[in-house]
């Protein structure tokens, strides 16, 4: 075996091992020496170099980028595993069977399918579940954020908080306790487009908190323009800031009559 | 299983940028610098990520970074920016690179460079601010240039960059050092404004090339010129000129378009000359020569020189007058100007008014009462007294375009023109001399005689000016200031002709306006805003008029810096003013086919409310097209197919004056439909249009323009034809016949330098729409097709060259034989040419074939043929077409089956030679140029291979006696009149015992008696 492979896979044993005992630390320091191992692969993405390893590697080099991938999760450090992911999944599509398929790919593409959704980038989200073949959506993890996507959709949001219990991956309950959050921004939103003003005790109910303490201190951070007083909170000033938008009637009409006016004039 | 892997986006590298590890992201941009060519949309969106990179000064790669972001740059179209990241690239940017990417970045920071070190160049006080990184890269390129051995490359770009350093560097290191300077020699003569290097001090070289910027015809800065060498800068050059690299430096340095502190430059290039005869003892030669040259400069050799060719050479047939004159209802006053016009510049230059002398008395005396043919008849020999008659019959503004045809007739009598025009001129003093008509006439037509070299008389006709208080007058004096003073923006005139303006009356008015752009043409001074500002008060729409024409002529030329000024007027609410615009738009871009002007003035040609501004906006495209004819056609042909009467005619005009002088194929066939619009004035501006293309080109060239002339003929006859299309014909006739049939219409000199004096002349020739007497402006864009061969006293030898062409093709067109004027209205020649064309293509697809056999075969018979043969092959492929044409006499005759070719000797069956001789001074038309060849072995050699123009000689025997040719001079004696068809074809032959230097006599005076 070529020595540099075997160099790698002891280091990521060593990986394997904290991780194992939960030194999250020690993962993080092995993980970027691993990383920078993998440069050294000629036959990884972006190059595919036909190397004599050329399978070991990559399998090798996926096995660290997954396990990257479930470690920033650990970390809950949605940046990582943005990038983890981004770099793992060229594994998944490119790669065209030199290697056999991963176990660990379709809840991987759940979680992060799990994270668009989180944080609420829903073009992406139907973007990459377009890249899916038609079997995967049969996955149970694949589907349990499709499901989820659909119930958040129709404002269903009582299903998607319920579905916190029956999660298909254990990796997948730090996303959704941070979709709870999403849920309760999107009930914000709606909230303040429909009423003009709710009382303090709707309000903690229709943001599922249990305090008026914790509902003050939610409106303070992320919603300073609500105002409380008499014992309600008052939308008005949040709808004033932004005046509906008026439709440009009279652009539309120059620019029609500017067109017909071109029209008019034949060479 | 297609094992082959492929990556389908760049997210995961880019991704990896965003990692702590430094390694890895120099890992990822290594991999996204080799992947960018795939991947460049997706990276774009983080570039941003990447720029950060390299601004971040801990990063150690920022020039990796630089490279991958000037790369997406450059795929995103951004060349600037992409040039700017890959300066910052550094060493990393590699120039020998074979890719897209680094050709194109390459060129553009070439083109960078140059243009930084021509701002730098022009600009001196400005500070050297070229970044060290782009002339680092210039210079890697030169060098590898050099290293390959590619130094002709080498040696172009350094030139193009002003790095006369490298340029020295490139022909040092080069191994064939000889071929190299050769290289370099033509590079100047290419890229480099008229400029000529030197290997051996002579003073022909000198003359050389003040003749070449002569041409270009800079009045102020040829003054300037002439002032410079006037002081005697006795620096004696460095008398070894034959180290090349001396020359080139003084050369080169001299590159660039005229502005001041180029002329400084150019001056240099001709001072060490001039000059380079100071270490002769002989200082007598030098002042000698210092007087010649400047005589050159001032342009009075090659005008003295023009003039007695065309008058030498005068081909004009007067038989077409005649039957214009037949013709002419003479109540018509259009038609009658018309005429007078037509025969102005049908002797453009060659003062011959024998027209007016002869033929107009004959036919007058059909015409005038029976009493007064007897009187007529006793004073037949004082012309004077005929032509009074004749000229008194035009009236008022009729006879100030009368007179004035005669400074076109005698343009460039430089001399004699203020005796010759002295009758009418306003005597001061003297009450009730002459009629103001005749006298504005005459102010006038002193400014065409020294149009652009009014030296001598702007003196006379700012006085004229100021003396006198008469509208009509002051008319004829600003116009004639204007031209004599064309482009010196001389503060003085400017404010004499400033206070005509600012009576505020009409007609002195609109001639001021006129004046005064013609004064300032192309100085872009602040002037125009003055000028406007009055345009804005005035009242009159003339003022108006010759206003915003005379702004748009300040503007000649400066292209972008004109916008200000053309945005201003082109937004203007007044119609007029905007039509200015369209002028200034004409001339501020004249010649560039800008793209930009081109958008702007198709925007108007379709949206202007007024027809006078879409007529304009259309006409001004053929100024900017025309250093692209074939353009012009093109872009012009759906104009020239609109509803609007008014954008037809301005088409017409855009062809014609774009296409002027060029005979081009497709021209003239869009221009033929609309010779019979329906609408007269567009008729009238096709057939003129049709002239100007067609200028010199003869039948058996263009079988169309047979059948043109054939039209034109007709028109004239033809009782019931509009006045307008009328005038048109007999404009039309003029025109193609111009200066006796020796000048074209040249908008480009032949070193394709703009001639302003022609461009302004056609500019101001279009506003004939709205005054009549500026028609005389289209003298200005005469300009003569000569071959004359100088020796170094500046005369003309003998001398023999060859035109390796079938002599019919460019010969003269066949005089009008007495018959047809006589004949009235012939059968329908149209019919007869059409047929014949049918006729002629049926026979020619049959004969293809056999023509082609019988070339092979008359290849093989003689050595002439096979010179012709390989000409051919030279020449494109219609002319190709022509030749086999008039290959066998049968088909000859098809193609040029006109009524003259029936009735003349045309019918002589052997075959014509397929080259000709020609002596110097000849006759060489643009179309001709390509196979004019100078004879070896022959005793003068041209300093200049060039085909025509003037050529300075080198004499080979200077010790024998010369033969000169060229030495008669024009007479007027009445006596000769009656010969004028004989002296005109002897050729200039030397018979004529006259000096050179003799001027010709002016013609006697005649006075006006109404």
């Amino acid at each position: 075996m070529d020595p540099k492979l075997t160099e790698v896979a002891q280091l990521f044993a060593r990986f394997k091992a904290a991780y194992a005992r939960n030194d999250l630390d020690a993962c993080v320091t092995l993980l970027s020496q691993l990383k920078v191992q993998l440069t050294k692969f000629p036959s990884l993405p972006p190059l595919f170099q036909q190397t004599p390893n050329a399978v070991e590697e990559l399998k090798l080099a996926r096995d660290i980028y997954e396990h990257a991938v479930v470690l920033s999760v650990k970390l809950e450090d949605q940046d990582a595993f943005e990038r983890d992911f981004c770099q793992l999944k060229p594994y998944y599509m490119d790669t065209c069977g030199i290697i056999p398929p991963s176990p660990e790919e379709y809840p991987i593409l759940g979680l992060n399918l799990l994270r668009l959704l989180v944080q609420n980038r829903i073009a992406e989200f139907h973007t990459e579940l377009e890249l899916l073949p038609v079997k995967a959506l049969d996955h149970p993890c694949i589907k349990h954020a499709v499901e989820l996507e659909q119930s958040f959709m129709e404002g269903a949001y009582n299903r998607v908080l319920s579905a916190r219990q029956a999660v298909p991956h254990e990796t997948y309950v730090y996303f959704m306790d941070l979709l709870a959050k999403t849920v309760r921004d999107e009930i914000a939103g709606c909230s303040e487009k429909g009423y003009d003003s709710l009382s303090i005790s709707d309000a903690k109910q229709m943001l599922m908190f249990s305090s008026d303490q914790e509902l003050h201190q939610y409106i303070t951070e992320e919603h300073p323009e609500w105002e409380i007083k008499n014992g309600s909170v008052f939308f008005q000033k949040a709808k004033e800031s932004q005046p509906c938008k008026e439709i440009p009637s009279l652009q539309l009409i120059n620019q029609t009559l500017s067109y017909a006016r071109e029209l008019e004039r034949i060479v | 299983m297609a094992a082959v892997a492929t990556v389908s986006s760049a997210s995961g590298l880019l991704a990896m940028l965003q990692e702590p590890a430094p390694e890895l992201k120099l890992h990822a941009l290594a991999s996204l610098n080799s992947v960018v060519h795939l991947f460049w949309p997706e990276i774009s969106t983080s570039v941003p990520t990447i720029e950060s990179l390299y601004e971040d000064e801990e990063f150690d790669q920022r020039q990796l970074a630089a490279l991958v972001v000037s790369k997406v740059f450059y795929y995103l179209g951004e060349l600037n920016d992409s040039l700017s990241y890959a300066l910052g690239a550094g060493p990393l940017f590699d120039v020998s690179d074979d890719s897209d990417y680094a050709h194109a970045l390459l060129a553009k920071a070439l083109d960078e460079y140059a243009c930084i070190k021509t701002r730098v160049s022009k600009a001196t006080e400005e500070e050297e601010n070229i970044d060290p990184r782009l002339e680092a890269i210039v210079e890697r390129m030169l060098e590898k240039c050099i290293l390959d051995g590619k130094y002709q490359q080498a040696m172009g770009m350094a030139v193009e960059c002003r790095r006369l350093d490298k340029l020295e560097e490139a022909i040092v290191r080069c191994d064939n050092i000889q071929g190299a300077l050769s290289y370099c020699i033509n590079l100047s003569h290419q890229y480099v404004n008229h400029r000529e290097y030197r290997f051996e001090d002579d003073a022909l070289l000198a003359y050389q090339i003040a003749f070449d910027l002569v041409e270009n015809e800079n009045q102020a800065f040829l003054l300037n010129v002439r002032n410079r060498l006037a002081l005697p800068a006795p620096v004696p050059s460095n008398p070894d000129t034959g180290s090349a690299l001396q020359d080139d430096q003084t050369a080169s340095t001299g590159t660039g378009a005229e502005t001041a502190g180029d002329v400084q430059m150019r001056d240099d290039t001709t001072t060490p000359n001039g000059n380079a005869h100071t270490v002769d003892p002989n200082e007598v030669a030098h002042a000698d020569r210092l007087t010649k040259i400047k005589g050159i400069l001032s342009g009075e050799t090659s005008i003295q020189l023009t003039l007695q060719f065309l008058y030498s050479h005068n081909r004009s047939d007067l038989l077409i007058l005649k039957t214009i004159k037949q013709a002419v209802e003479m109540r018509n006053s259009v038609c009658h100007s018309a005429t007078i016009c037509a025969n102005a510049i049908m002797h453009a230059g060659t003062t011959v008014d024998t027209f007016l002398r002869e033929n107009l008395v004959v036919i007058h005396f059909y015409l005038l009462p029976l009493h007064r043919i007897a009187a007529l008849a006793i004073s037949l020999s004082h012309y004077g007294v005929v032509l009074q008659e004749w000229l008194s019959r035009a009236t008022n503004w009729a006879k100030f375009s009368a007179t004035a045809g005669l400074g076109v007739i005698h343009r460039g009598h430089l001399q004699q023109g203020r005796a010759l025009m002295a009758p009418y001129l306003p005597q001061s003093g003297a009450v009730g001399g002459g009629s103001p008509y005749s006298e504005g006439g005459a102010l006038y037509a002193l400014g065409l005689i020294h149009a652009n070299h009014g030296e001598g008389i702007k003196q006379f006709l700012r006085e004229s000016l100021r003396n006198t208080s008469a509208e009509v007058i002051q008319h004829g004096a600003c116009l004639g200031l204007g031209l004599a003073a064309l482009g010196t923006a001389d503060e003085e005139i400017y404010e004499d002709i400033k206070n005509v303006l600012y009576t505020d009356s009409a007609v002195a008015g609109e001639a001021a306006g006129i004046g005064m752009g013609l004064l300032m043409v192309g100085t872009a001074s602040e002037k125009a805003s003055e000028m406007l500002a009055y345009a804005h008060d005035t009242q009159h729409e003339k003022i108006i008029r010759g206003l915003s024409l005379g702004i748009a002529l300040t503007v000649y030329g400066r292209e972008e810096e004109a916008d200000t000024l053309i945005e201003q007027m082109t937004r203007d609410q007044d119609p007029i003013l905007r039509y200015g615009g369209m002028y200034a738009l004409a001339l501020a871009y004249r010649g560039t086919a800008n793209n930009k002007a081109i958008h702007q003035l198709l925007h108007f040609a379709v949206s202007d409310v007024s027809d006078d501004v879409r007529r304009t906006a259309v006409m001004a495209l053929g100024f900017v097209l025309y250093n692209e004819p074939e353009q012009t056609p093109r872009i012009v042909s759906l104009l020239s197919e609109s509803y609007n009467p008014h954008v037809r005619y301005g088409a017409a005009l855009a062809v014609g004056i774009s296409c002027a002088g060029t005979g081009l194929s497709d021209a003239i066939s869009l221009l033929e439909p609309l010779t019979s619009d329906v609408v007269d004035f567009v008729r009238q501006g096709a057939l003129i249009a049709m002239a100007m293309v067609m200028i010199q080109t003869n039948e058996s060239f263009d079988s169309r323009v047979g059948a043109f002339r054939r039209q034109l003929e007709k028109i004239i006859l033809d009782k019931h034809e509009d006045t307008m299309s009328k005038m048109g014909a007999i404009l039309a006739s003029g025109i193609l016949d111009a200066g006796g049939r020796n000048v074209t219409i040249k908008l480009l000199s032949r070193n394709k330098h703009d001639k302003l004096t022609a461009v302004v002349g056609l500019a101001v020739f279009s506003q004939f729409w709205y005054w009549y007497p500026l028609l005389y402006f289209i003298s200005l864009a005469f300009s003569p097709t000569a071959f004359i061969g100088l020796n170094s006293d500046l005369k003309v030898p003998k001398f023999e060259f060859l035109s390796h062409a079938k002599p019919s093709l460019f010969e003269y067109p066949k005089p009008t034989t007495q018959q047809t004027t006589t004949s009235t209205v012939k059968l329908p020649t149209a019919i007869l040419s059409t047929y014949a064309k049918a006729k002629s293509r049926a026979k020619k697809d049959a004969e293809s074939k056999a023509n082609q056999e019988k070339t092979t075969e008359e290849a093989s018979g003689s050595t002439s043929g096979k010179a012709a043969k390989t000409q051919e092959k030279d020449a494109d492929a219609m002319q190709s077409h022509i030749f086999k044409d008039s290959w066998t006499p049968s088909t000859n005759c098809i193609s040029c089956c006109s009524k003259v070719d029936n009735t003349a000797e045309k019918k002589a069956p052997e075959p014509e030679p397929t080259f000709q001789h020609l002596t110097n001074p000849a006759r060489v038309i643009p179309a001709q140029e390509k196979f004019i060849r100078f004879i070896e072995g022959s005793r003068y050699v041209p300093v200049k291979p060039a085909p025509s123009g003037f050529i300075l000689l080198r004499d080979l025997q200077p010790t024998e006696a010369e033969d000169l040719a060229l030495t008669d001079a024009p007479s007027t004696v009445a006596g000769t009149t009656s010969n004028t068809a004989a002296a005109a074809g002897q050729q200039g032959s030397g018979s004529s015992a006259m000096a050179v230097d003799e001027e010709p006599q002016p013609p006697q005076p005649f006075e006006y008696t109404s």
